[in-house]
């Protein structure tokens, strides 16, 4: 044993492994730095590490009610207090249910809605999407005609649709979305690797010998990912708003601590004045949604430059 | 590829989609069992009620049911509406007038305050008006429609009391005749300026409303080709040439701007059906979307099915015709699968 990889000069011929992850994680970071860079981007960071403080420690800040702590204890002594009164901070709803209370629990309900739905699509269309483009020919055919079918009803309403049928409940609302936004990412990130696909080194790859699964797991897949990356931040909002659209017309459980479901609770209150309920709910959600569009767009400038706007 | 055959093709491809979305959704609304509830009466015997699922052949399996269904479809019969107490084919047209209304209205909001403001956000870049677009552009991507609209009754409805709900003021409604079911074009054939500014009250309210996320859309997609092309060498050229800068931003950079902007009208109307859902569950607005919201809480499959469709069928005409508009806009435009 002469000389170690090591015991070189590492800017002239460093092990290809150390190296390449490296440089991999130095670029992240380089990244990470330039998305901070943008101030609006750190406001919807902090926005949002603030829902997951409320979401996480949501026991602390507003004692469960009991059995269910997703349906606001009721205060029957005070029904549509204004906010201040009797110790309720943002007031109460026409059945004495706390405002902040919901709000608080509610932020668990959104944050569960929006993972689960993102994290089932993105992996779910990123499959259909991949199978398309590696495969090509008829599979790709056939899957991207079905893509076609659920891209000709706008998503919100496909998803009442289904939730609809499924009946009136918060799991549902989750299936619903979940059985809709996949499309996109299907879409998404079979343009991408097409596009990848033409590219030198995965020429290269395929020259060397290695298999098309390798190709795709080291090759393809991370080279096409990014905008999938932007469209996954900007859908955590999204969905949020269109599952609370669905609980406000009434999909979810009565009483259900649900951002939208409580606007529509605040709904006959708010034409006979008592603006509360309906107003600290909806703020709710949309700082939600903004905080997500801000975060998804700073990404989008760093990651994706030339597809803004779109 | 050739426009007109790739237009073609699309042309083609629609029945088959609109196929695709009928089984889709058939499939899933007869998923979870029999839609007898809705024709059913509670005081029915169980005799009675398999004799009704017999005659809707409910008792069929489901490929049957559809098959029924299509036949159905072809003859101009989509069912009973439950809701509606009435043929689903015979209130259709009247609630697709009423939401078209509602979304032409507000389309017309959203691509001119929406083309405007771009504009001047890619004219006077990162000065005050485009920090006002951008702020008013990801205000209207996150703020849910029925709240938006909740918060503007307050004042216009419940304070100043400018707009009322509804679609228009019942005696006024029956003094004119109504051959198109979109009151304010029924107004202007009638010659009815009462009729017609009672129609306007009733629609400037939801309309804006509406009009707000699809307007966020267009602002920020005429910005940013607004200010990709006010960097374009024509612009300098214009400007060399000695053009005033109002002619240089009307006459060469706006106009090659809207270009893009054609592509997310058609995606913006999306936004607008999906928000007349909401919207017009809040103004009291008799359109599909309110029709819908009834449906879904009553169970009504045969409306449901209905409207997922006819939804479908408008969003992908208007996409289609976008698509053409841009073609023909834009010779150099090469169009693929």
């Amino acid at each position: 044993m002469t000389t170690g990889p090591g015991s070189k000069k590492t800017a002239q011929s460093p092990t290809p492994k150390k190296s390449a992850v490296t440089v991999k994680w130095a670029r992240r970071l380089e990244v990470g730095r330039e998305v901070l860079r943008n101030p609006l981007t750190v406001i919807g960071l902090t926005i949002i590490f603030l829902f997951l403080m409320m979401a996480v420690f949501a026991p602390l800040l507003a004692e469960p009610n009991q059995p269910d702590p997703y349906q606001s204890p009721r205060d029957w002594s005070n029904i549509d207090s204004p906010p201040g009164v009797a110790g309720h901070v943002l007031g109460t709803d026409s059945t004495g249910g706390d405002v902040l209370y919901g709000i608080i629990w509610g932020s668990r309900l959104s944050l569960q809605l929006s993972v689960t739905v993102v994290l089932f699509t993105l992996v779910f269309g990123t499959m259909v999407g991949s199978i398309a483009a590696m495969r090509g020919g008829r599979i790709d055919n056939l899957l991207m005609r079905i893509v076609d079918v659920f891209l000709s009803i706008p998503e919100l309403i496909f998803a009442l649709a289904i939730a609809a049928v499924l009946g009136p409940s918060f799991s549902n609302i989750i299936l619903a979305l979940a059985a809709v936004f996949w499309v996109k990412y299907a879409r998404i990130i079979r343009g991408e690797i097409i596009k990848v696909k033409q590219a030198d080194y995965v020429a290269a790859a395929r020259v060397v010998g290695d298999s098309s699964w390798n190709i795709y797991r080291k090759d393809v897949l991370p080279n096409a990912a990014t905008p999938l990356i932007v469209q996954a931040t900007l859908d955590m909002g999204n969905v949020v708003l269109i599952g609370a659209t669905l609980s406000f017309i009434g999909l979810a459980q009565a009483g259900l601590t649900e951002w939208g479901a409580l606007v529509s609770a605040g709904q006959s209150g708010l034409l006979a004045g008592e603006w509360w309920v309906s107003t600290f709910a909806g703020l709710a959600i949309v700082l939600w949604a903004l905080a997500f569009n801000l975060v998804g767009d700073g990404l989008r400038d760093v990651l994706d430059p030339k597809t803004e706007g779109r | 590829m050739q426009i007109r055959d790739y237009l073609l093709r699309r042309l083609a491809l629609l029945p088959v989609i609109m196929l695709g979305v009928s089984v889709i959704v058939f499939t899933l609304t007869r998923f979870t069992g029999s839609p007898v509830g809705i024709y059913a009466s509670p005081n029915m015997s169980p005799d009675e009620i398999a004799a009704l699922e017999a005659r809707y052949l409910l008792d069929q399996p489901i490929p049957f049911q559809y098959a029924a269904w299509i036949g159905g479809l072809f003859r101009g019969d989509l069912g009973w509406s439950g809701v509606s107490v009435a043929p689903v084919t015979e209130v259709i047209g009247l609630k697709f007038a009423a939401t078209l209304e509602l979304a032409i209205a507000a389309g017309l909001i959203a691509v001119f305050v929406g083309v405007a403001l771009g504009t001047l956000a890619g004219v006077r870049r990162n000065k005050a008006p485009d920090h006002v677009a951008r702020l008013f552009s990801i205000l209207g991507a996150s703020t849910p429609t029925f709240w938006f609209g909740l918060l503007l009754l307050v004042p216009f409805y419940l304070w100043l009391d400018w707009f009322p709900l509804g679609r228009s003021t019942p005696d006024i409604f029956s003094s004119i005749i109504h051959p198109t079911g979109m009151y304010t074009l029924d107004a202007i054939i009638a010659l009815s300026p009462v009729a017609f500014f009672d129609a306007l009250r009733h629609l400037v309210l939801p309309a804006v409303v509406l009009a707000f996320g699809a307007m966020a859309i267009i602002v920020r997609m005429m910005r940013s080709s607004m200010v990709e092309a006010m960097s374009e060498e024509y612009v300098d050229a214009a400007r060399a040439k000695g053009l005033p800068n109002k002619i240089v931003i009307r006459r060469h950079a706006r106009r090659n701007a809207l270009l893009p902007t054609t592509t997310v009208i058609g995606l913006s109307f999306g936004f607008l059906l999906q928000g007349a859902v909401a919207v017009e569950l809040i103004f009291r607005w008799p359109g599909l979307g309110q029709w819908v919201t009834s449906a879904v809480l009553a169970g009504d499959q045969a409306t449901i099915m209905a409207y997922v469709l006819i939804t479908a069928l408008i969003f992908m005409t208007v996409n289609l015709a976008v698509d053409i508009a841009y073609a023909y806009l834009d010779r150099r435009v090469v169009l693929g699968g």
